[in-house]
C-alpha cells in the first residue's frame, strides 16, 4: 500500500513520529495552490508541508486540529468524534485546538471557511480516513513490537492487542518504544483505506458533551470582544447615513477634545471600497470613545446610494421582471412556454420577502496591532483565510507595499454567533487602519446600533410564479426571481482567483447567475417542465450590501416554492401532502446520484453539469464528496415528509381558526442536501390577525447524526430562527440607511414566543450532511400554509405580520 | 473614582461615576464573562447580581452601585459549580454561548428567589434574555433542573 518512492511526494499522506518518544502527526499533502492566484497575496512556499489534522502525544493524548469556526454548532467536537472513532482512541484522551490563520497554516490546511452547513459534509470522509490511517500505522507498529502478525493485531481504546496471545500495548507505549513512518499514496492509497461499518461506530452517534460548553457556563470562553492587548486604545464608529458609498468630507473634533481620554478622530481609508465614510473616534476607554463619537461633527457626501429605499427597489424589481430579455435561466427543463400556453388553468402569484439580518449577540469587533512586520488580528470570524487575505490586500493598498512583504496573522476567537454574518472584514480593516494611524493596538467595538447600521442583510426579493394545470395535473412551473446577488459583492475574492458568479448561463449567453442568491428554487419535485429565471438587481447588492444569512437563498426560495405548491394543490382540489408525495418520486433529475464516489458528476447529469460550484474551494485536494449526500434523492424527502406528517397528526380535525401546514426542503445546496420536512400548527386570531405558532414538528434525514443531542439542539435552534423570520424579523431601508438599529425595533424571537417543538431524526445511514441551518427553511412556508388552512388567506410576503393577516382577512 | 465590591473583592476604579457598570466590569476589571449585547437593557447579555438581584449592568451607572455587593458570572460559585452551571452543562444548553452568562445569572437569581419555579414563572423570568441561537427550549428545562439540583444540595 505504501509508495516505493523515497522522495515524499507532495500528494503523499504521511503518518510519522519524528523520533522515539515524540508525537504522531498525521497529514495530507495540501499546497498553497488550493486557491489559484493566492501566491501573490500570501507568498507561501512551494515546499511540501503536510497538513496536520491531529497530533498524538507520546502519552497518548490526542489533539484534533480544527480549522472550522466555533460559532455555536460545536463543530470541533463533531469533527473530533469522526477522527477518534476510526483512530480507536479513548474519547477522554481527545482534546481540540484551533490553528491560527496564517499564511503558513493556509499552506498546510487549505481554506479555513465555515459556511453552508458544510463542515461535516465536506470533512467526514477525509477525517475518517485520516483517523483510520493513524490506526493502521499504530497497529502495524504495535504488531511489530508484539512480534505478531498485523492481521492478528487489533486496535481499541488506545491499545493494540494481539488477538492470539492477548498481549497488548497502549498507543503511548508504542510511541515511546518505536518510530513510525508510514506512507499512503494520495489519492489512491488514501482513498482506498477501508472505513468502519456504521454498526461498528463507538464514538460517532454518541452524544458526547461538547468540548466548548464548560467555558461557556463560567465566563471563561474568550470571544473577539474580550481581547485585551497592553496599551490598546478603543475605537467607536461614526457613520454616514448611507449604508454604502458615502464619503467623509470633513471632521470637526473640537467638541470631542474636552472628553477625558479622547485621542483623535480617524477617517478610514475607504478607497478600497470597504468601510465607506467610516470615521472612528479613538480614546483610552470605550465609554470615552462612544462619547467622542457622539461629539464629532462629520460632513459626508452621501454617494450614489443615498436615496435608496425599499419601495423604490421593489418598483425596479417589477420593471426588470416584466422584461423577458433580462436575467438567465438557472433551471430550464422541458417545454415550459408550451405548457403554460396550453394550460387549462394558470396559477399566478407574486411573492416578496423583506431583508433580515444576522444580529449576532456578539456585536462586530476587531482588535489589531502591529508587532515588527507582522499584523496581528484578534477576532471571531467565519474565515480566518479570507480575513487574512482581505487585510493583506488592504494593507498593501494603503501602505503602498507589495502584498508579499505584508504578514498577517488572524488569531481566531470563539464567535458569539455567526449565521453568515461574520464573513465580512470591515472592522478588521478599520481597526488596522486606526492602529496604523495612532501607532498603538486598537480595539474597535461596534455598538449594537452601528452593528445594525453596517450589517450585511439578506437581499429583498421579488418572485413571479406561473403554474400550468392541464387535464387536472400540475404540468409546468415558471419561477422568476429578482434580488440583489451577493456574489459580486464578494468580488474581493477575485483577487484570489475566485469567482462567486457562474458566468455561463444555461443558454450559453455568458450572463451571470449567482447560485447563492438563487439556490433552493431548484427543488426536488419531479416536474417535466420547470424554469427558474434569475435576475440580478445590481444596485441592491451594493446599496444594502447583500449577503449570506443562515441558509442563504433557501430561506426565501423554499418559502415561495412550498407556498406556491400549496396554492397549486388548492386549485387542483388535492391535499398538499398528497400532491407533494406524488411529485417526490426521485426520478430523473431528482434521483440523486447513487454511489457517485469521489468523481464529479458526469456530463450527462443535469445538475452536476450545470450547477458547478465556483467557490474558491480546494476541490481537487479536498474532493468534497457532495454527491454522496444526494443518494436516494427526492425519495428521502418523501420519507421525512411522511414521518413529520405522521408525528404531527396531519389531517386530524382542527378547531376553528386553527390550521396545520406542511413543507419540505433540501437545503443547503443541490449538491449537499439535508432532507427535512416540517409541520406547523397555528391558531389565528381573526380580529387582530395575530398568529399563535403552537407547535412545530420537524423530521430530518442527515444521513448520520454524529452527535444526536447536539443535532437536535441545532435543529430546534434553526427551526426557531425560521419562526423568527416568518413572524417578526424585518429590516427596511430608507434614504440609503437601515431603519432598525436595536432590539426595540428589530425583533428576534423570545422565550415566551417559543412553540412546542418535536424533532425526529431519521438516520438513513448515508453520507452525513449538515444540521445547523436546514430546518429553518421549512418553517416559513409551513406557517404560511397553516395560516391558509386556518383562515383561508394566502400570505405571499415574508414576514407575515398580524396587520397583513388582518388586512387579508378583511379583503376576503 | 468609583469604589465597587465585585465577587467579594474591593476595587477603586478611575472612571466617571456615570460610566455604565458593564464597561467597568469588562474593560477596566477585565471580568469579560459579562457581555455587551445591546446597551439598552433589552437583551440581558450583561446581567449581573446587585445584592443578589439580577440587573442589566449596561443600564446601571457605576456610581449608583457603590456600597452594594456585585456578583458576575466569574463569582457565581467558587468552583464554577453553581446548580445552574451544573444544569447548563448537563443539558448542554450553550450554543455560541455569548448570551449564556446573562442567562445563567438571570436563572440563578430566579431560583434563589423562587426555589421551585413553574414553567410559566421560568418563562416570565427569562423572557428578557435574548438568545440568537434560540437555545430557549433547553433553557426552560435547565432552569427546572437547576432548581432540582439546588433543592437536593440544600
Amino acid at each position: 500500500m505504501s509508495t516505493t518512492d523515497t522522495q515524499l511526494s507532495r500528494r503523499d499522506f504521511m503518518v510519522r513520529s519524528m523520533a522515539t518518544g515524540s508525537g504522531l502527526a498525521l497529514g495530507i499533502g495540501f499546497t498553497h495552490s488550493v486557491i489559484p492566484g493566492a501566491h501573490a497575496a500570501t507568498a507561501t512556499a512551494e515546499a511540501f508541508t503536510p497538513s496536520i489534522w491531529f497530533t498524538m502525544m507520546p502519552n497518548g493524548h490526542t489533539s484534533i486540529h480544527v480549522v472550522k469556526s466555533e460559532m455555536g454548532q460545536h463543530i470541533g467536537t463533531a469533527l473530533a468524534q469522526i477522527v477518534a472513532d476510526e483512530l480507536e482512541v479513548n474519547w477522554q484522551d481527545v482534546t481540540i485546538n484551533y490553528p491560527e490563520g496564517s499564511a503558513e497554516n493556509f499552506a498546510v490546511y487549505g481554506l479555513a471557511y465555515t459556511v453552508n452547513s458544510g463542515s461535516v459534509t465536506t470533512e467526514f470522509d477525509r477525517l475518517s480516513r485520516s483517523g483510520a490511517a493513524g490506526r493502521i500505522a499504530l497497529v502495524e507498529a504495535g504488531a511489530a513490537l508484539l512480534g505478531t502478525n498485523v492481521e492478528d493485531a487489533v486496535a481499541a481504546n488506545s491499545r493494540v492487542t494481539d488477538s492470539v496471545s492477548g498481549r497488548s500495548l497502549s498507543y503511548s507505549e508504542i510511541l515511546t518504544q518505536t518510530t513510525i513512518e508510514r506512507r499512503f499514496s494520495y489519492p489512491d492509497d488514501f482513498r482506498g483505506i477501508p472505513l468502519k461499518n456504521r454498526a461498528d461506530y463507538k464514538i460517532i452517534g454518541q452524544s458526547k458533551p461538547a468540548h466548548d460548553i464548560p467555558s461557556k457556563t463560567n465566563g471563561s470562553a474568550r470571544y473577539g470582544i474580550d481581547v485585551h492587548i497592553p496599551n490598546m486604545a478603543y475605537g467607536a464608529l461614526v457613520l454616514p447615513r448611507a449604508r454604502y458609498g458615502a464619503k467623509a468630507l470633513s471632521v470637526d473634533d473640537s467638541q470631542a477634545q474636552s472628553i477625558p481620554g479622547y485621542i483623535q478622530a480617524v477617517t478610514v481609508d475607504d478607497s478600497f471600497g470597504k468601510c465607506t465614510g467610516w470615521v472612528v473616534a479613538i480614546a483610552e476607554t470605550f465609554p470615552a470613545a462612544m462619547s467622542a463619537a457622539q461629539a464629532l461633527e462629520v460632513e459626508w457626501d452621501p454617494g450614489p446610494h443615498g436615496d435608496v429605499s425599499l419601495e423604490g427597489l421593489l418598483e425596479e424589481y417589477r420593471a426588470l421582471q416584466a422584461d423577458p430579455e433580462v436575467g438567465a435561466p438557472w433551471v430550464d427543463q422541458g417545454d415550459v412556454d408550451g405548457s403554460l400556453a396550453n394550460a387549462d388553468e394558470l396559477v399566478e402569484s407574486e411573492y416578496t420577502t423583506d431583508m433580515v439580518v444576522h444580529a449576532t449577540m456578539e456585536p462586530l469587533n476587531a482588535t489589531v496591532h502591529q508587532v515588527g512586520d507582522t499584523w496581528h488580528v484578534h477576532t471571531g470570524t467565519q474565515s480566518t483565510s479570507f480575513a487574512r487575505m482581505t487585510l493583506t490586500a488592504y494593507l498593501a493598498h494603503f501602505l503602498g507595499k507589495p502584498a508579499e512583504e505584508i504578514k498577517v496573522i488572524v488569531h481566531q476567537r470563539v464567535l458569539g454567533g455567526g449565521f453568515g454574518g461574520k464573513q465580512d472584514y470591515d472592522e478588521i480593516l478599520a481597526a488596522a487602519y486606526c492602529s496604523h494611524q495612532v501607532a498603538r493596538p486598537v480595539k474597535l467595538i461596534q455598538t449594537r446600533e452601528t452593528t445594525f447600521a453596517t450589517s450585511f442583510p439578506r437581499t429583498p426579493t421579488l418572485h413571479k410564479l406561473r403554474g400550468s394545470i392541464q387535464g387536472g395535473a400540475f404540468t409546468a412551473m415558471q419561477h422568476d426571481i429578482v434580488c440583489g446577488y451577493m456574489g459580486p459583492r464578494f468580488s474581493v475574492g477575485k483577487a484570489y482567483g475566485s469567482d462567486w458568479l457562474q458566468l455561463d448561463a444555461d443558454d450559453g449567453s455568458g450572463r451571470d447567475i449567482d447560485q447563492w442568491s438563487i439556490g433552493g428554487s431548484d427543488h426536488w419535485y419531479t416536474l417535466d417542465n420547470h424554469r427558474v429565471r434569475a435576475i440580478n438587481h445590481d444596485q441592491t447588492t451594493w446599496a444594502v450590501q447583500a449577503s449570506a444569512l443562515r441558509t442563504v437563498s433557501n430561506s426565501y426560495n423554499y418559502f415561495v416554492v412550498e407556498s406556491f405548491l400549496d396554492e397549486v394543490a388548492h386549485r387542483l382540489g388535492k391535499d398538499p401532502l398528497e400532491l407533494r408525495l406524488s411529485m417526490l418520486t426521485g426520478e430523473g433529475t431528482s434521483r440523486g446520484i447513487p454511489n457517485a464516489g469521489y468523481e464529479p458528476g458526469t456530463g450527462s447529469d443535469y445538475y452536476m453539469d450545470r450547477l458547478w460550484i465556483s467557490l474558491p474551494w480546494p476541490s481537487e485536494d479536498s474532493w468534497i464528496p457532495y454527491e454522496s449526500a444526494t443518494v436516494g434523492g427526492a425519495k428521502r424527502l418523501a420519507n421525512v415528509l411522511r414521518v413529520a406528517a405522521g408525528k404531527a397528526g396531519y389531517g386530524k380535525r382542527m378547531p376553528k381558526n386553527h390550521g396545520m401546514g406542511i413543507a419540505v426542503s433540501a437545503a443547503e445546496e443541490r449538491q449537499s442536501p439535508t432532507w427535512v420536512a416540517g409541520v406547523a400548527e397555528v391558531a389565528v386570531d381573526p380580529e387582530s390577525g395575530e398568529i399563535d405558532l403552537q407547535k412545530l414538528t420537524i423530521a430530518m434525514d442527515m444521513g448520520i447524526a454524529i452527535n444526536p443531542v447536539n443535532a437536535v439542539a441545532q435543529i430546534k435552534g434553526a427551526a426557531l430562527w425560521g419562526a423568527s423570520q416568518v413572524l417578526s424579523e424585518r429590516l427596511t431601508v430608507k434614504d440609503g440607511a437601515f431603519e432598525q438599529h436595536n432590539f426595540d425595533t428589530y425583533l428576534p424571537i423570545r422565550l415566551s414566543q417559543v412553540p412546542e417543538i418535536d424533532v425526529e431524526i431519521v438516520e438513513s445511514g448515508n453520507h452525513p450532511s449538515g444540521v445547523g441551518e436546514p430546518s429553518s427553511t421549512v418553517v416559513a412556508p409551513a406557517v404560511a400554509n397553516a395560516v391558509f388552512n386556518a383562515v383561508g388567506v394566502r400570505m405571499r410576503h415574508m414576514p407575515i405580520t398580524a396587520d397583513a393577516v388582518k388586512a387579508a382577512l378583511k379583503a376576503t | 473614582m468609583v469604589a465597587l465590591t465585585i465577587n467579594g473583592y474591593s476595587y477603586l476604579v478611575d472612571a466617571p461615576p456615570d460610566t455604565p457598570l458593564l464597561w467597568i466590569i469588562r474593560e477596566e476589571l477585565r471580568l469579560s464573562g459579562t457581555k455587551y449585547g445591546c446597551g439598552i437593557g433589552l437583551c440581558g447579555s450583561c446581567t449581573v447580581h446587585v445584592n443578589g438581584e439580577a440587573v442589566r449592568s449596561c443600564m446601571v451607572q457605576a456610581g449608583d452601585v457603590e456600597g452594594t455587593s456585585i456578583t458576575t458570572i466569574e463569582g457565581l460559585h467558587y468552583a464554577d459549580n453553581h446548580p445552574v452551571q451544573q444544569a447548563w452543562i448537563e443539558m448542554q444548553v450553550p450554543q455560541c454561548g455569548y448570551c449564556q452568562s446573562g442567562q445563567i445569572m438571570q436563572a440563578a437569581a430566579l431560583i434563589s428567589a423562587n426555589p421551585s419555579p413553574s414553567r410559566d414563572e421560568i418563562v416570565e423570568a427569562m423572557d428578557g434574555n435574548l438568545c440568537r441561537c434560540a437555545t430557549y427550549s433547553s433553557i426552560v428545562g435547565a432552569v427546572a433542573r437547576a432548581a432540582e439540583i439546588a433543592g437536593s444540595e440544600a
